[in-house]
């Protein structure tokens, strides 16, 4: 039998396999494999094959532009938008359009080719979410942008094209559908009640047990209940905190071990999957929104979305949170 | 410039990227699962599939037998399943309710072809008969709420081993959010307006043509405006009607001549590519249900059918946000399959 569970926030059913959930077996994956470390351009010594960068964390007395970094940010050679220009949103007959106003940036995480987030060090990690709080404050002073999305691919499966790690930062001129849909259902909820509707998740996460994957002071890391994907993760603070730029050192602290800690996981229980991970804040438009919580929300890229899925948005889970975390919570790293 | 588009139905953003707008040429398109020996959808092996739901046969043969056209049969691996009571009930904060529904498959042809588009239409005609008898007689069953009919051709467009052309249809006991967001779309433009969004969108399409694929019978074939991917044609009926199973058998084969056109089309153009079709039809409309709430659906809204090929795989981007990146500009993909011959 299956079981239809709700997402609480935006209100999506997906359907659940509970009597023959897949294992990690099961879902077979071919492990990660890198390739083409000579012409690189994210390696050490070819910065002069990217365009100049925008900020980096490097050795002290080097260069812009040259070897010596840790993390270091370019725009992106191929953006899906452009800096440059005024937001011009006019409409065509019943169509709405705008000029594809936004920042593109790449955040390289590593020098080093052949090591993902998770084979970093402590302190490495904590330097790359800095970072991505470091750029999303800048980009929050351009007037022009409503949101800034903050998103890794990893491996060709989840859709990266270049093998050195590295994760994306997209502002964008307008707040986007999906995060839309978190803000109505979270503001809803919030209005009624006037608590936090992932504040109310967390507790009841804490109180079950049953689908947390890992915790500490300050984070907690669990499979959402209404799951997309079969080993879907998030990560969230305890505390409620609407924008994950105002994360504090000691929250960068405590997130960069879950974060450590779960992506390891996951590589170890799934045989290092192509994964997509996204960071949810509120919209940097002016407005508070005291109902929203940042969390980051982690995707093994495991199944192919089928027309079921594009027709409905109706997600069919193959294995239940319950069950990954079995897996998750006795992966040893 | 890249241009952000809006789809007016849902209101859902796209990124068309129209200066890198990649040549056709440029997709590398994925490649098919082998023919299968032993495949349990050709005539012959029908004692292979669970019993036949439906089946249009020539007459005097018996069903599970060979001797049809196309036959429906229950999913062997089912996402939800029929027996059983609805009960929702709440954990918490969360709501469940058991997996209650009907998943099906249309087997296509009695003979091993892979690809609908190869079909004659008259063979096409009949897949869409079965899908209006199988909506039609699944309505009657009061905890359904919306029948999903889809197709996945091709392994990256999520089908199975099985290289035997099919469809699918899922009747669900909630009314899916995807086609809620364009039915609520839908709604809050023609109750401004008084009139249908879709209608008002072919309209636009005629005028302009930049975006039109096909147009004869009926049927008009674009590129959708704001696409989420390259190539995403949408087929819609020139006369408004909300409910797909009322087509007469007339428009039956007019429609499988156009979905032989279009996806011919898709296969040349683009070389034999993975897709997905799905059908959105107005959803069940029953006397119990809440007063009101769909009061107007028979005049603002508009059956239609969406075409994905699956060229390139979404990302972490388009996941998080719900906001595509479509590298092709649909008036570039229009115009590349109006020059294909079919």
């Amino acid at each position: 039998m299956t079981e239809l569970r709700r997402d609480p926030i935006v209100g999506r059913w997906v359907i659940m396999e509970m009597d023959q959930p897949m294992t990690p077996k099961d879902l077979h994956m071919a492990p990660h494999h890198y390739e083409d470390t000579a012409n690189c351009p994210f390696c050490y010594g070819n910065e002069y094959m990217t365009p100049p960068e925008i900020q980096a964390f490097r050795n002290p007395k080097t260069e812009p532009n040259t070897a010596g970094w840790q993390v270091r940010v370019i725009p992106n050679k191929f953006p899906a938008l452009q800096i440059e220009g005024n937001l011009d949103k006019r409409g065509l007959g019943i169509f709405d359009l705008s000029n594809g106003i936004g920042a593109h940036e790449i955040i390289l995480e590593t020098p080093y080719h052949e090591k993902d987030l998770p084979d970093l060090e402590l302190g490495e990690i904590e330097n790359v979410l800095r970072m991505y709080c470091l750029r999303s404050k800048d980009l929050q002073k351009d007037k022009r942008f409503k949101y800034i999305m903050i998103f890794k691919n990893y491996g060709s499966g989840a859709g990266a094209t270049l093998d050195h790690n590295h994760s994306q930062l997209i502002a964008l001129p307008m707040i986007p559908k999906n995060v839309i849909e978190e803000l109505n259902g979270s503001g809803e909820y919030f209005d009624f009640r006037e608590r936090c509707i992932f504040c109310d998740m967390i507790r009841q996460e804490l109180d079950e047990k049953e689908r947390i994957v890992t915790q500490n002071d300050q984070f907690i890391a669990f499979c959402p209940f209404a799951s997309r994907f079969p080993f879907e993760m998030w990560v969230m603070p305890k505390e409620h905190q609407l924008f994950f730029h105002d994360s504090s050192d000691s929250d960068i602290a405590s997130m960069a071990r879950i974060l450590k800690e779960v992506l390891a996981k996951m590589k170890t229980v799934l045989n290092d999957p192509p994964y997509n991970f996204i960071i949810h804040t509120s919209p940097i438009d002016g407005e508070e929104r005291q109902g929203y919580h940042w969390h980051m929300e982690i995707m093994p890229r495991l199944s192919r979305i089928a027309g079921f899925e594009w027709g409905t948005g109706f997600y069919a889970v193959s294995t239940p949170p319950e069950v990954a975390i079995k897996y998750l919570r006795d992966a040893r790293i | 410039m890249p241009e952000l588009r809006k789809d007016p139905v849902i209101g859902r953003w796209v990124i068309i990227a129209v200066e890198r707008s990649r040549r056709p040429k440029g997709f590398k398109a994925p490649s098919h699962q082998t023919t299968e020996e032993d495949c349990p959808f050709c005539e012959g092996k029908e004692s292979q599939t669970p019993r036949e739901i439906f089946a249009i046969r020539k007459e005097g043969s018996a069903p599970d037998k060979p001797g049809w056209d196309t036959r429906v049969v229950p999913s062997k691996r089912p996402f939800l399943r029929v027996e059983g009571n609805i009960n929702r009930h709440g954990r918490g904060l969360y709501d469940v309710m058991s997996g209650i529904g009907a998943h099906e498959v249309i087997i296509e042809t009695p003979k091993h072809i892979g690809n609908i588009a190869d079909l004659d239409e008259t063979q096409i005609a009949k897949t869409v008969t079965c899908w209006i008898d199988r909506f039609v007689d699944l309505s009657r069953d009061e905890r359904f709420k919306y029948v999903l009919v889809f197709k996945n051709y091709g392994t990256a467009a999520g089908a199975g081993r099985v290289y035997h052309s099919r469809s699918q249809l899922i009747a669900t006991p909630v009314t899916p959010k995807r086609v809620k967001e364009e039915l609520f779309g839908s709604k809050k433009y023609y109750d401004y307006h008084e009139r249908c969004v879709f209608c008002d969108l072919i309209h636009q399409e005629m005028e302009s043509k930049d975006r039109i694929v096909l147009d004869f019978d009926g049927f008009i074939a674009v590129t959708a405006f704001a696409s989420r991917f390259p190539f995403e044609v949408w087929i819609l009926p020139k006369e408004h009607n909300c409910d797909f199973s009322r087509m007469s058998v007339e428009k039956r084969l007019y429609l499988g001549k156009v979905l032989k056109k279009v996806l011919t089309k898709l296969k040349i153009g683009l070389e034999d590519p993975a897709y997905n079709i799905v059908l959105h039809t107005a959803p069940f409309r029953r006397k119990k249900a809440k007063a009101g709430y769909w009061k107007t659906i028979e005049d603002d809204y508009h059956w239609h059918i969406e075409i994905i090929p699956r060229l390139g795989s979404p990302a972490g981007f388009e996941w998080g946000t719900g906001f595509y990146i479509c590298p092709i500009t649909p008036e570039d993909a229009a115009q590349y399959l109006r020059e294909v011959e079919a």
